[in-house]
């Protein structure tokens, strides 16, 4: 029996979840400051660029399958390595952190960048 | 420990022993005529002279023309020089009725020649013409001359003419030390593979010390310290050469086979086989020449077998038997142990004489039989077994009458006995074939036919599973039994049967090509490999523009969120970093378009390395910026919280 201030089981996942996002979205706008908010765009750009190459790949074919790879390794190298620099230089990990400075996270992101796209020319044919 | 290794130590001389050598190479009757006639070559001068005489004297033929022979050393003869007396003394001591006058001067000569002084070769022959000149000499002072000469120089040859020398000295002359040499000399053989014993001086020295160490045995009658193995070698080693290369060779080989079969202590026995060691029906005598090293057979000697078994089961099956002597040819009748065919090991031991050796001798000998076929029985049989088999009996060497048919419903059988023909016991050849040849084509196919337990041999061909063989042509073959065997002294060739067969599937019977082994093959023609489909060029460009696209979307992100470049500082080290880093990006491009992965990092080097430094310069003064900023912003807060 349902007393009347109690929710019901299926009271509308779709609406909890409808809930959560927006909640989530406004704590993203408000709290997350503008330099980490950067490189998140960054993220997204760089995951969509691997989404699409992998859907030519589905789409059309494999050819030349080595091109194809080191598009994608790129794209995912680079989203760690961004990803990577997102932790290192967000204020509220600095206890993690204490012996690398933003300026250090950012030359280390530069120095594993080279790496990276040495690689992948090499590997792009 | 020093138990076990005197222990073991016995057990090796035992085990050596036990395996008592026999002669591998001796001089055949060929080798001694071709020997002898080396020696009778027409003398030149006095030095060939003597080695044709002596040489022959001790082969035991007499030279023709002796009188001749004496003119011709006595007009060729220097009486003033020591080895023209030698030579001219030995070669008339071994012609009878020769006599070399002497003079007074000769004799003064030759014992002034025996000191110290002299070489050893010098000694020998002064020596030697004295004794056989029948002039009388001082055997202790030659004696005394030879050991200084020995310790002076002590080469193998010189050593040998010692002994030589001393042969011919009187037995009361202190003789011993010399004696020794022997003994010594024998020490510095080589020993090849344990069949060899030689000086490395060569066949001749070898030679020349087996008479020389004979000569002086069995002139003081003591017997030479070699044992049996040793002499066996030697004898190896001076008989392995069959032609010789100079007239003192043979005449070294020849003295050495002279005293190796006359000595008083050790005479070698060469026994062999007469023709091959085989024995059958027709030839039931299995014969033996017994011989010394020159090939005169030894009569005195008695040749027994000790034992004869097969090669396999290792039983005696003759014990204890003497060879009766005929002709000079030992013989003895093995067939009338009645012995099965096959191979056996003989241990043949010769007696009569305690100087032999190497008188154990292991010898192998075959026994032949003839072989006969019985029962043989050719049968069609139905697979399914619903008729019996049709058998027929086929007598070698007649052949069936009428061809035999089998079709894919019946196999062909063969069934018979092989036995020896005068025993009767089962036999197993090597090889038992049957052959199947199609007249028309000309192919033939070989099957083994196998004994089962009983020693029957069968043979079963079913037409359905051999149609492989014969490329399923059918036809009549003409069936051959082959049959062979080491010991089988009548190899069968048999036509024994036709055999119609008659395949399922036939194809059109083709001739039998030659294998064509060596024309030209079919020309390969190369494929490369073909490129792989490309898409065509508007999708790609599509999808280009697609995955670029999301780069306009992250500029305008960027700007949306305000992103901007106003703490951009205006210092060297920033540009610097900046055209370092495009620099680096540019590198990546042309990195793709036209360098290796060397030059790349050459370059990436040195702009990597200015990059970081002005970067490490750029995010420091950065760093010392946020610092300060982030200090005052507390420092503000602080006084704002007061």
């Amino acid at each position: 029996m349902l007393l009347p201030f109690q929710r019901g089981p299926f009271r509308g996942r779709t609406s909890v979840s409808l809930t959560l996002i927006s909640r989530f979205v406004e704590e993203y706008r408000s709290s997350t400051p503008n330099k980490l908010k950067v490189i998140d765009a960054y993220l997204l750009y760089i995951l969509l660029t691997g989404v699409f190459q992998f859907l030519y790949c589905v789409l059309v074919g494999t050819f030349p399958f080595n091109s194809f790879l080191s598009g994608f390794i790129a794209c995912v190298g680079s989203f760690i390595l961004a990803v990577c620099l997102r932790i290192q230089i967000n204020p509220q990990n600095k206890r993690d952190f204490l012996t690398v400075s933003p300026e250090r996270a950012f030359a280390d992101f530069l120095f594993a960048h080279t790496v990276l796209h040495l690689v992948v020319v090499n590997f792009v044919g | 420990m020093a138990h076990l290794c005197l222990f073991s130590l016995l057990v090796l001389s035992m085990v050596l022993e036990t395996q008592a050598l026999t002669p591998t190479h001796h001089l055949t009757t060929t080798d001694v005529a071709r020997l002898q006639a080396v020696l009778s070559q027409p003398f030149t001068d006095l030095k060939s002279a003597y080695y044709s005489v002596v040489g022959l004297s001790k082969l035991g033929i007499l030279v023709a023309d002796a009188d001749e022979t004496c003119q011709f050393i006595k007009s060729n003869l220097d009486p003033s020089s020591v080895e023209s007396l030698f030579y001219a003394a030995e070669a008339s001591q071994a012609l009878s009725g020769c006599e070399i006058p002497v003079s007074n001067d000769t004799r003064d000569l030759l014992l002034a020649t025996v000191s110290e002084d002299s070489t050893a070769s010098q000694i020998h022959q002064s020596v030697s013409a004295l004794s056989s000149l029948g002039l009388p000499l001082a055997s202790q002072e030659v004696v005394s001359a030879l050991k200084a000469r020995i310790s002076k120089e002590d080469n193998v040859l010189t050593i040998i003419l010692a002994l030589q020398t001393a042969s011919r000295l009187s037995q009361q002359a202190e003789l011993g030390d010399i004696l020794e040499e022997i003994e010594d000399l024998a020490a510095r053989l080589d020993d090849l593979s344990g069949v060899y014993l030689q000086f490395e001086e060569g066949l001749e020295t070898t030679a020349l010390f087996v008479s020389a160490a004979y000569a002086l045995s069995d002139h003081v009658d003591m017997e030479p310290p070699l044992k049996e193995d040793q002499v066996i070698q030697l004898v190896n080693s001076i008989f392995s050469k069959k032609s010789w290369d100079s007239l003192s060779e043979a005449f070294s080989v020849a003295s050495a086979a002279e005293s190796l079969s006359n000595n008083r202590f050790h005479v070698p026995v060469i026994v062999s086989a007469q023709g091959p060691a085989a024995i059958s029906h027709s030839q039931p005598f299995l014969r033996l020449q017994v011989t010394d090293v020159l090939c005169q057979p030894l009569s005195s000697a008695s040749v027994l077998v000790e034992s004869a078994s097969t090669s396999s089961s290792k039983s005696a099956i003759l014990s204890q038997a003497p060879f009766t002597l005929r002709d000079e040819v030992f013989e003895l009748n093995f067939m009338a142990s009645q012995p099965a065919s096959g191979y056996y090991q003989f241990s043949v031991a010769i007696a009569g004489d305690s100087r032999f050796v190497a008188n154990h001798v292991e010898l192998k000998v075959k026994v032949s039989t003839r072989v006969a076929i019985n029962n043989m029985d050719l049968s069609v049989v139905d697979k399914d077994q619903s008729t019996g088999p049709k058998t027929t009996r086929v007598e070698y060497p007649t052949k069936a009458k009428a061809p035999f048919m089998a079709d894919s419903h019946q196999n062909f059988a063969m069934a018979f006995q092989l036995v020896d023909e005068t025993t009767g016991v089962e036999l197993t050849p090597h090889q038992t074939f049957v052959r199947l040849h199609n007249q028309k084509t000309g192919q033939e196919v070989v099957f083994v036919a196998e004994p089962d337990s009983k020693n029957l041999y069968k043979f079963e061909l079913d037409t359905t599973e051999r149609k492989t063989e014969f490329d399923s042509i059918s036809g009549t073959y003409a069936l051959y039994l082959m049959m062979g065997d080491a010991t089988l002294e009548n190899p069968i060739l048999w036509n024994v049967a036709d055999v119609v067969l008659k395949f399922l599937d036939e194809e059109a019977p083709s001739t039998i090509q030659a294998k064509t082994l060596y024309t030209p093959k079919p020309e390969i023609q190369h494929l490369f490999r073909e490129p792989e489909k490309k898409p065509p060029t508007v999708v790609s460009n599509a999808f280009t523009a697609l995955v670029l696209s999301p780069f306009l979307l992250l500029l305008i992100l960027w700007v949306k969120l305000g992103a901007n470049i106003s703490n951009f500082t205006l210092s060297p080290s920033t540009f610097l970093f900046h055209i370092g880093h495009a620099a680096m990006l540019g590198l990546m491009y042309v990195y793709w378009t036209h360098l290796n992965m060397f030059q790349t990092m050459k370059y990436l080097a040195i702009i990597g390395s200015l990059t970081f430094l002005a970067g490490n310069r750029m995010l420091a003064q950065k760093a010392v910026k946020r610092i300060a900023a982030e200090q005052s912003s507390r420092l503000a807060k602080y006084r704002s919280l007061r």
